[in-house]
């Protein structure tokens, strides 16, 4: 793989934690710019600490990670807010914030980074519209569905253009039908040159999207198959 | 400059959306900086009180018989020099015997004829010498005693050690309920803001999962903080000062008999000190309440 196409790479990674449980263990992925990777597993197989890794919220114990041309293993905590910028994250439980509007939930991630007022209002407006929320701005995430929250977590998500969009159980708290609704976002943005992680539980989605799968078994990487599934 | 004009609004808003938490801290403030001025008020007006008993304690100087005038007023100058002493007047001869004839016959004329107009007080002429601090008194009498021309140095040295040690008695207790109180308003004030705080641990995580810096996600809680700890600093300085002017007020009013012991600090005097000070401590505790827990939360992430 040629080096400027890599976007992520991981080279021997070891995350021990402080109980000395190995939750990632020589851990060797190569993912490309443009890539969409589902990341499967079962409980405890090391998934969450996998996108806590990508993070930088868990230190490497041993071994190297490479984000962006940027080596995680030297990052100080100051330069850490400035890396998660090429991010997004999703996660299961949406996270928004409970007392702002939906606006207001996707203007914080450009109020973070000193967007002007004028810029922020043009581009939360886009990333409504693509989203499908453009109507519901002034609604409170309680007077949103399910599915419609995790849309606003996606267009907060990816509202600053990040290169990378990490995904956490994005589904696991959808019925089908929303949850093959946000996939489809997923994949339009994947579409749009967005590299794409998924960890998942859903095995429908996994085998009927037929992407790279990368399976984790108790922190070792057992399988990393192009155009996959859930059962291999 | 966006960043702190968001951080400014953001905080003020917390204070109104939480306003259960925002309640409580400024409750806590208002208590610890009330009971904080309380001790205050009583702790100046005691000490202005032991400062008044204090300055009439004096010291009386007698001279060697047939001593000069110009003599008396060199032992003067040199007492004046001496540390501590406040003030120091003569007494002439003539002055000594008026109030003598005053305390012990009050105006009784017989007993004034029976010395025929002459003064029997006449080498009785004296200095009285206050002291600014009367715990000196004992040094300064000996220092006097050896001055040339000075033939007796009379100290009220009960009283003045007395005074001095209930003063610093005083002092020791008030420092240490004072520095007490300010402890536990730290800790009230710290888990109020912890309590807080843990409410919207999620927002500080979020924040940080969106690449916002510490300053950014600090920022709003320091400005609830110092609005707080401002708005508890508020309230019991408009409290104390309707108290102090009423107690004050009704104390000189209805016990006019012991208005020579009572005397009171000045209300504007007082608050020249607990106006900065009340808010110093409000503004600080608050600032410093929001800035541990915050800094506990954003290490967690």
């Amino acid at each position: 793989m040629a080096e400027q196409k890599t976007l992520i790479q991981m080279e021997d990674v070891t995350v021990r934690y402080s109980n000395g449980t190995e939750a990632l263990k020589q851990v060797n992925l190569e993912v490309a710019k443009g890539d969409f990777v589902f990341v499967v597993g079962s409980s405890g197989s090391g998934k969450s600490t996998f996108i806590k890794t990508l993070l930088g919220e868990v230190p490497v114990f041993s071994g190297n990670v490479h984000v962006a041309g940027r080596s995680l293993n030297q990052m100080k905590r100051k330069q850490r807010p400035y890396y998660r910028r090429n991010l997004g994250v999703v996660f299961q439980e949406f996270r928004l914030l409970e007392d702002r509007n939906v606006f207001e939930n996707v203007a914080l991630a450009q109020r973070v980074i000193g967007v002007s007022r004028d810029r922020m209002k043009k581009n939360v407006t886009i990333m409504l519209d693509m989203v499908g929320l453009s109507k519901k701005s002034k609604a409170l995430p309680k007077e949103l569905s399910g599915g419609e929250q995790q849309r606003v977590a996606i267009a907060r998500a990816m509202v600053n253009r990040p290169g990378i969009l990490l995904a956490d159980e994005p589904t696991g708290n959808l019925d089908p039908n929303n949850s093959w609704e946000i996939m489809m976002l997923l994949e339009e943005m994947n579409r749009l040159g967005t590299t794409v992680i998924v960890v998942t539980h859903n095995n429908e989605i996994v085998d009927r999207m037929k992407k790279r799968v990368v399976v984790l078994n108790q922190g070792s990487l057992i399988s990393d198959q192009e155009k996959g599934g859930y059962t291999q | 400059m966006k960043t702190f004009t968001y951080g400014i609004k953001q905080g003020i808003k917390n204070i109104g959306q939480n306003r259960l938490f925002s309640l409580a801290a400024i409750g806590t403030i208002v208590t610890c900086l009330f009971l904080l001025g309380l001790f205050y008020a009583l702790i100046s007006n005691f000490q202005n009180m032991v400062y008044n008993a204090e300055s009439t304690v004096g010291i009386t100087v007698f001279f060697d018989e047939g001593i000069s005038q110009e003599q008396i007023e060199v032992i003067g100058e040199e007492i004046r020099a001496c540390k501590t002493v406040d003030e120091v007047i003569y007494i002439s001869p003539e002055e000594a015997w008026e109030s003598f004839q005053k305390e012990m016959y009050d105006g009784d004329e017989t007993i004034e004829d029976t010395f025929s107009g002459e003064n029997p007080l006449e080498d009785s002429a004296s200095y009285e010498v206050y002291l600014s601090d009367v715990s000196n008194q004992e040094s300064i009498i000996h220092t006097i005693e050896k001055m040339d021309g000075v033939r007796k140095v009379n100290g009220s040295s009960t009283v003045a050690n007395g005074l001095s040690s209930f003063n610093t008695l005083v002092t020791y207790v008030s420092v240490s309920i004072i520095f007490l109180l300010l402890l536990v308003s730290v800790f009230l004030i710290s888990s109020a803001v912890a309590t807080g705080i843990r409410v919207r641990r999620d927002e500080i995580s979020i924040m940080q999962y969106i690449g916002a810096t510490d300053a950014f996600i600090r920022l709003p809680f320091l400005v609830e903080g110092v609005l707080i700890g401002l708005i508890g600093a508020v309230i019991p300085l408009i409290l104390l000062w309707f108290l102090y002017e009423k107690l004050v007020g009704f104390i000189l009013t209805h016990f006019s008999v012991l208005t020579q012991w009572l005397t009171f600090v000045d209300s504007v005097e007082e608050f020249r000190v607990l106006v900065p000070l009340s808010f110093g401590v409000g503004v600080g505790i608050g600032l410093l309440g929001s800035a541990s827990s915050v800094r506990k939360h954003l290490h967690k992430a």
